[in-house]
């Protein structure tokens, strides 16, 4: 800038440090570098294992990003309004269970259905109610829930699994069109419905302002009580959904049904730009935080390391993608 | 005026003081954010034992320059000396162990620790890296005496204006040589004001430099010795010589040109039917007891009275933001119902407030002016759940160029305007709920005169339409210069009511600053 500019504009300037100012292309790589890094790996397991590239590892890699893209979208909720829910992948396998157990006594498949998606609404209420009622802390109140639903789903399968499950009830998880797996939609449409939500819905601008200053929200009369019990509620009932998911695909549910999903639920998002502060994220970068963690998780079987290291390199990738996070919202908040 | 378009030399125009006679200098200083420049080229000299005065609006640079000096942030060109030392480029603790000292516009209080620690946070006496609990305690309730402040508190109970003292306090007691007071004032009372600018003047006889920012002049004309004025990142304007100032040569400084100051044409509502008024009666609940209250369309009423004596609690407690235990509320045409248990609810009946503190509870940082301005008509823009996205950017704009918000654009972020325009988004979204009655507590504090101004013709501008205002505020000027009526709160009533020529500076101050009755009186020492 000139100090020949006019002192208006220079004053407009100096106040207003939009990055619509300057788009440089490296903050334009910055921006988008969860895309840039998953498009990055996924050349790179292709280079060693062309299997990588074949339609058939792609649709493998949709149907796996599935279940984790439900979850993601589900904590994310709570991340946005400055709250967690770690009892999500818990209640994942609780909700389909209660669901399972009831169709073993005669209720129809999609009554199953709707009693599992419903049971994992409930936890959420639950959950939100001791938030903002009891003023518990979500981060403790959340991991005892986690605790309790995982002790109850060990309780009720008393460590058997469970597979006897109507072909109905299992067709979303194994039906093809064309060859292509129909499972993934049921992500799709849940992203697509949350994005709207918050884009286009008095709820989803609620949820920014809630999560971005709680205490701003509700002196300008935002029901901030109310909106967080509807995060922590969606939250469940997308955790019910992706038990539902996961068991059809299945076809099981074991006695720890959905353990293995706990940190990579909540790394997603906060991969994909959810803000752990609250009031920050988008859907689509929650679905680049799942499809990133997806890749790495599939590109490490097909490669063939030695399985000992597996662990380890993905965990490194992560790391990568969390550093490089940080260092996007750094450049990004520097004024 | 010669002076405002001063020199840009180091010195102070009314003769180069000796070289050792200053302690801090700042050469040439330049600090950029990205493509913005923050100063383009700073320098001035500040004498050992003197109160220099920063001024300039809001965004001139004043902030990011003293931020420069305590070392907070690096400068991208220029140097400061302290002494014959160059200290650019050094942390907050080293210029603290030299000696300077920033108390900041946000009180910096850690809430978890106590109050005494709080005091000496970060410099708390050790010996084997263990604190020593008695020494600390020694020298915390020495420091607190006459304060009221308990040193075992936790600092959590705190109010603001606590908060800041202890800040003050810990820099005054630190062995600041200089301290750099960033608007120390906008939350004290009177009293506060009063022995904050006493004890400065006992430690300035001692040596102290203080560097004092704050928009109200009178405070600068009062205890400065000397000025810098800042526009645009760039020094404006310089004076060493205080005494041949007044207020209004020290706005044209600020603001290069001539301030038009407000004066509401004050009107008498006396003649309006009661059924034509807006009333509460009863309100009771903790810290406010006010058996009533109208006010007519159109009336500016000016609320006055210590922290504690009910001003704000009354405020809060008809808004729904602090439920009181009773009350109820009639609006023109209306019958009598409750007093609003939520906010959202007063909005809906037409009752909005706006915070004295907009960081707090007004604005929603990380979020766009449009989210912003919009956040409290919501329902209003949608059908069903839906926002209305055309009517939402209407509406948006409407304020945005009604407040004159001066930004590149409804998606700026509260978080990147200076404090006069995040105050003017706030006002926006109040004043787009439409309401009946608006309660604006300290609608100008921390903002500079001229945006002062502009709140002030806006608020006048609202009651033509026949809103009733209620405005909150310590500032006796903006009292006398905006309101019709004044009622004087203590001990959570209301205890005396002025009108017309009744509403001047001395006998507000004596009707509800100096009191004596309203407790909290002496606390800083």
């Amino acid at each position: 800038m000139t100090d020949g500019a006019s002192s208006i504009g220079k004053r407009v300037a100096t106040e207003a440090k939009a990055p619509a100012a300057r788009v440089s292309l490296g903050r334009w790589l910055l921006q988008n570098i969860v895309w840039l890094w998953l498009l990055g790996l996924i050349v790179i397991f292709g280079l060693f294992n062309p299997y990588f590239f074949t339609l058939n590892n792609m649709q493998n890699i949709m149907v796996q990003a599935t279940v984790l893209g439900l979850l993601a979208l589900g904590i994310s909720l709570p991340l946005l309004v400055a709250e967690i829910d770690l009892s999500i992948t818990a209640n994942m396998g609780f909700s389909s269970v209660i669901g399972a157990i009831a169709i073993g006594y005669g209720v129809p498949w999609w009554g199953g259905m709707l009693l599992g998606v419903g049971t994992g609404a409930l936890v959420g209420v639950f959950n939100g109610l001791c938030v903002t009622r009891l003023r518990m802390v979500s981060l403790i109140e959340t991991l005892a829930m986690m605790i309790i639903l995982q002790g109850a789903l060990l309780a009720i399968t008393e460590g058997n699994t469970i597979s006897n499950m109507p072909d109905a009830y299992i067709w979303i998880g194994q039906a093809t069109v064309a060859t292509w797996p129909v499972m993934p939609l049921v992500a799709v449409a849940a992203m697509v419905a949350v994005a709207i939500m918050l884009r286009r819905t008095v709820l989803g601008r609620s949820i920014y302002a809630v999560g971005g200053n709680a205490a701003a929200s509700a002196a300008a009369g935002i029901r901030v009580n109310r909106i967080k019990v509807i995060a922590f509620t969606l939250s469940g009932l997308l955790a019910g959904v992706a038990g539902y998911m996961l068991a059809a695909w299945q076809i099981a549910i074991t006695s720890n049904q959905g353990d293995g999903f706990m940190l990579y639920s909540i790394a997603a998002p906060i991969i994909g730009g959810v803000s752990v502060f609250g009031g920050r994220g988008s859907v689509l970068g929650v679905l680049g935080g799942v499809l990133l963690l997806t890749v790495i998780q599939a590109g490490l079987a097909v490669v063939s390391f030695p399985s000992f290291y597996v662990g380890m390199i993905g965990g490194l990738m992560i790391f990568v993608a969390v550093a490089i996070d940080a260092i996007r919202v750094r450049v990004s908040a520097s004024r | 005026m010669a002076l405002t378009e001063s020199t840009l030399q180091t010195n102070s125009p009314n003769g180069a003081p000796p070289a050792g006679d200053v302690v801090l200098r700042v050469e040439n200083v330049v600090k950029t954010y990205g493509p913005l420049h923050a100063l383009k080229g700073v320098s001035l000299s500040i004498r050992r034992g003197s109160i220099h005065g920063l001024l300039g609006e809001n965004g001139a640079g004043k902030s990011t320059l003293v931020g420069l000096i305590a070392g907070m942030r690096t400068p991208t060109s220029g140097d400061i000396y302290l002494g014959d030392r160059s200290v650019a480029g050094s942390d907050v603790q080293s210029m603290e162990e030299a000696g300077v000292f920033l108390v900041t516009q946000e009180p910096m209080i850690v809430e978890e620790l106590s109050v005494e620690e709080n005091l000496m946070l970060g410099r708390w006496p050790a010996s084997r890296g263990f604190i020593d609990r008695g020494t600390l305690r020694a020298r915390a309730t020495q420091i607190l005496e006459q304060t009221g402040i308990a040193p075992d508190a936790s600092a959590r109970t705190l109010g603001a204006v606590d908060r800041r003292k202890l800040n003050i306090l810990r820099a005054l007691h630190s062995g600041g040589q200089v301290i750099i007071l960033d608007e120390p004032t906008t939350s004290l009372t009177v009293a506060d004001r009063r022995q904050l600018f006493d004890f400065m003047r006992e430690l300035k006889a001692r040596g102290v430099t203080f560097i004092f920012i704050s928009h109200y002049n009178e405070e600068i004309l009062e205890i400065c010795d000397a000025v810098s004025v800042l526009r645009d990142g760039l020094l404006s304007g310089e004076s060493g010589d205080l005494a041949h100032l007044d207020s209004a040569q020290l706005s044209e400084m600020v603001l290069g040109r001539d301030l038009a100051l407000f004066h509401r044409k004050r009107r008498s509502h006396a003649d309006i039917p009661e059924a034509e008024t807006i009333r509460f009666r009863d309100v009771r609940g903790k810290g406010v007891d006010v058996a009533a209250f109208a006010i007519a369309p159109g009336e500016i009423v000016g609320f006055a009275g210590l922290p504690g004596s009910g001003v704000r609690e009354f405020a809060q407690a008809v808004f729904g933001l602090r439920p009181a235990r009773s009350g109820t509320v009639a609006l023109p045409g209306g019958k009598q119902t409750d007093i609003p248990r939520e906010p959202k609810t007063a909005f809906d009946i037409g009752i909005a407030y706006l915070s004295d503190d907009r960081r707090r509870d007004g604005l929603v940082g990380i979020r766009s002016i449009r989210d912003n301005i919009v956040m409290s008509s919501l329902d209003r823009l949608a059908r069903g759940g839906w926002i209305d996205r055309r009517r939402e950017e209407e509406t948006a704009r409407h304020f945005f160029d009604r407040m004159g918000v001066k930004a590149l654009g409804l998606e700026t972020l509260a978080d990147n305007l200076s404090g006069g325009n995040q105050q003017k988004v706030c006002l926006g979204r109040v004043i787009a709920t439409g309401p009946k009655l608006l309660i604006f507590d300290e609608p100008t504090r921390g903002i500079d005169v001229g945006v002062k101004e502009d709140v002030h013709r806006l608020i006048d501008q609202l009651t033509n339409g026949g809103t009733s205002v209620v405005v909150v505020t310590t500032d006796l000027d903006e009292m006398v210069r905006l309101v019709d009526r004044v009622c004087v709160f203590s001990g959570g009533e209301i205890v005396e009511t002025l009108v017309g020529d009744e509403i001047d500076k001395e006998r507000l101050r004596a009707a509800a600053f100096d009191r004596r009755d309203a407790g909290n009186g002496r606390v800083l020492s």
